[in-house]
């Protein structure tokens, strides 16, 4: 028997046996997909170098989609340029459900369950990564989408600790003004804006009324959607926000200078992200220099819900290392990755992380949303160009928060929602 | 060496081009033109062709196709015949962008090759003593639109941090502070001055360029005949420098319509569309929200109104020359 013929034999028996992918059998380059820069790459670097520590063999190649904005464009781009892609970052579950609509990536039912995710993470994050009843993502961060930030020094200047109900909200803003400080930093310029939109609808309506307008199943012009117009439209009347045309003219990065650097405003209400963002930029130590709290109870019986954010790994269908994504995948899920990305101030699903790794924001951040009803962001669920109009007829309303311009504002972005679904 | 190598090309008296061979005329075939010589001119138009072909043509070609496709994200195409141009026209936001672009390039136009007209004559006075002066002028014209935009953005910063504001309130006009880039009337202002600011270099040049190549017969003319320096500017060097405004205002209003850099990083179209122009809605509509058919048939309007402009001026100059 010739060498060659008995190496093939050999190859073959190992396939058919069906023994498990081996640490040392895994190599090659898995080529990444992601939009993350600065410490997001940091910490994604981390957790490859870790994976690399337990399978040599393996090399990362990211491709990294730039953008400013909504950096799906950027994704797009790359994924249509067509070079393999092996392992795709995500947190749009309308983006993935294009990928998957487009064949461009693979479900990961059997994967889960051959290494049973399920001891890892709890089964709401495995339906928060299918589309369709199939699963694709492997969540490894969140995001609490519904607090606020403040400067300690600031809030002691002003007299106030963070409010838990609205009207102690309502009642700080004049003790703000009085110190020279703007309550609240409200970055309208691009999207952020929009935060305190989903927030405010979650509180009035709970998380059926997100998931029905975001589904379009009840009209913008619903009397709950005007009702959350209207708390907005109280909080700007009450002097919460600089003027129409000062916060149009800043983005998320200009309020959390104001809010976490500067201190000539109060709060922000913005990601998580801006809690690594700051540490990193303003050279500010989260708990000690800086704080979290949750948005104000409204008392309309939704105080229990929170908007989160999360990001996903999907698997690339182009991908030229299957065995390698699948692993990593795998990995994700484990201790290990888990508490790199709690060391570095993210929220882990896995229930593997040590939460004593946490800093004091990010514990309090977990804490705020555990137990509670989570609707996921309220912009990424809509339609590309819906999302556009929302935006801009929300900058319309803050120029003219009148009760006409309300009706205004919502019977256009139900006209442009009629088209868009 | 070949018959049509040894060609002698030379002018005559009245610039027109005769062909003189050295030796013996093959037939021609065409033209004037003997079969060696077409030949000899297709290979090497050949790269300049494949080239023009590949970077040009295939994608006008590729852009107009799909425009009459309806393609969201990553999903199939659908053929859609014109219904991407009866949508874009019934579109209020393209048409406010029609506006906002009218705007903008106008008035960018205007004051770029004014500007640099009017500087460039100064400058045709005293050369010499004005070369730091045009050189940091053209330097400005040489930083890309989307760095000028960043360090313009800092500029016009609402608060404090903003330099402009910085600036009125170090002044003692604390009360002409104003949110710049945020408030809807200012915006689109903003970025005409930072375009006007970034591309005055350009025309500078041309009409300075232009301003040189008089005559100094006719400037010295002058000065014997008792002219002063302001009215040789204006009756001698602003009229015979007006071709060099001409070629500066064709490729202003061209570079205008296109701009797309500086308003993605100032405003990003915003407040409330103020500032969202062609450049900046085609964009929009095919990278951030993968509209290709749409942004496709936007492209293809743009193109459109390039071609109104560039058309007929370049028949003209065509029509010009020798």
């Amino acid at each position: 028997m010739k060498l060659t013929t008995l190496f093939s034999t050999a190859a073959l028996a190992g396939l058919l046996s069906g023994t498990p992918v081996l640490a040392q059998d895994i190599t090659g380059e898995v080529t990444l997909l992601t939009w993350k820069t600065a410490s997001d790459l940091t910490t994604l670097h981390k957790v490859e170098a870790a994976f690399a520590a337990k399978h040599p063999g393996v090399t990362f190649k990211e491709v990294i989609a730039s953008f400013t904005g909504d950096p799906r464009g950027g994704l797009r781009t790359v994924l249509l340029g067509g070079e393999p892609i092996d392992l795709i970052d995500n947190t749009w579950p309308a983006f993935r459900a294009e990928l998957a609509n487009a064949g461009l990536i693979r479900p990961i039912d059997d994967l889960w369950a051959k290494e049973n995710f399920d001891a890892r993470l709890d089964p709401s994050w495995k339906a928060l990564g299918q589309t369709d009843g199939t699963t694709y993502g492997v969540q490894y961060i969140y995001g609490d989408r519904s607090s606020w930030y403040y400067l300690n020094k600031t809030l002691e200047k002003a007299g106030v600790t963070p409010p838990a109900t609205w009207d102690d909200f309502l009642g700080q803003i004049p003790k703000f003004r009085a110190v020279d400080v703007t309550p609240v930093s409200l970055p309208a310029k691009a999207w952020a804006h929009g935060e305190w939109f989903e927030t405010l609808l979650l509180r009035v309506g709970g998380v059926e009324l997100a998931s029905k307008l975001a589904r379009h199943e009840i009209p913008w012009t619903d009397p709950q959607v005007r009702e959350t117009l209207l708390k907005f439209k109280q909080a700007i009347d009450a002097g919460a926000f600089a003027d129409a045309n000062t916060v149009l003219g800043i983005e998320w990065d200009n309020a959390a200078e104001q809010v976490l650097k500067a201190g000539t405003a109060g709060y922000v209400h913005i990601g998580m992200w801006v809690s690594q963002y700051s540490a990193d930029t303003f050279g500010i130590t989260p708990g000690k220099d800086f704080g979290l709290t949750q948005f104000p109870a409204l008392g309309l019986g939704h105080d229990d819900t929170s908007t989160v954010d999360a990001t996903e790994y999907l698997a690339g269908a182009s991908g030229k290392n299957p065995a390698a994504v699948d692993a990593f995948l795998t990995f994700l899920t484990t201790a290990e990755a888990a508490n790199i990305f709690a060391a570095d101030g993210y929220i882990v699903p896995s229930k593997e992380a040590d939460t004593s790794l946490y800093n004091p924001i990010v514990k309090a951040a977990n804490a705020a949303v555990s137990g509670k009803k989570l609707s996921f962001v309220f912009g990424d669920q809509l339609p590309g160009d819906l999302v556009d109009e929302y935006r801009v007829q929300l900058q319309k309303f803050i120029q003219d928060p009148s009760e006409a311009n309300v009706d205004v504002v919502l019977a256009a972005i139900e006209a442009k929602a009629a088209e868009s679904y | 060496m070949t018959q049509s190598a040894a060609r002698v090309v030379s002018a005559n008296v009245d610039g027109a081009e005769s062909r003189e061979p050295t030796g013996s005329r093959r037939k021609p075939v065409a033209g004037g033109w003997d079969r060696a010589e077409i030949v000899a001119a297709l290979i090497l138009l050949t790269p300049a062709l494949v080239l023009f072909a590949v970077a040009v043509l295939y994608p006008l070609a590729d852009t107009i196709r799909l425009s009459f496709f309806d393609v969201k994200g990553l999903a199939a195409p659908k053929y859609a015949g014109l219904g991407n141009y009866f949508k874009l026209f019934a579109d209020p936001t393209f048409r406010n962008t029609i506006a906002v672009t009218l705007l903008f390039t106008l008035t960018t136009t205007a004051l770029t090759v004014g500007i640099g007209w009017v500087l460039a004559v100064l400058c045709a006075l005293a050369p010499r003593e004005t070369l730091f002066f045009r050189f940091v002028f053209f330097t400005a014209f040489g930083i890309s639109d989307a760095v000028a935009g960043y360090m313009w953005i800092t500029f016009f910063r609402p608060d404090q941090a903003g330099t402009l504001n910085a600036f009125l309130n170090a002044i003692g006009l604390g009360q002409l502070q104003h949110s710049w880039l945020g408030d809807p009337a200012t915006a689109i202002w903003a970025i005409i001055a930072t375009a006007t600011w970034s591309g005055v270099g350009l025309p500078l040049l041309i009409c300075f360029a232009s301003a040189q190549s008089i005559s100094k017969s006719i400037i010295e003319a002058a000065h014997v005949d008792g002219a002063r320096p302001l009215s040789i500017m204006r009756h001698i060097i602003m009229p015979l420098s007006l071709p060099g405004v001409r070629v500066a205002l064709f490729i202003n209003l061209l570079g205008s319509l296109r701009a797309f850099d500086v308003i993605y990083v100032l405003t990003q179209g915003g407040p409330v569309r103020s500032t969202e122009t062609l450049g900046f809605f085609m964009f929009k509509e095919s990278f951030a929200q993968f509209k290709l058919g749409y942004g496709a048939a936007a492209t293809v309007v743009l193109l459109i109104a390039v071609l109104i402009i560039s058309v007929p001026a370049i028949a003209q100059r065509t029509a010009g020359a020798k």
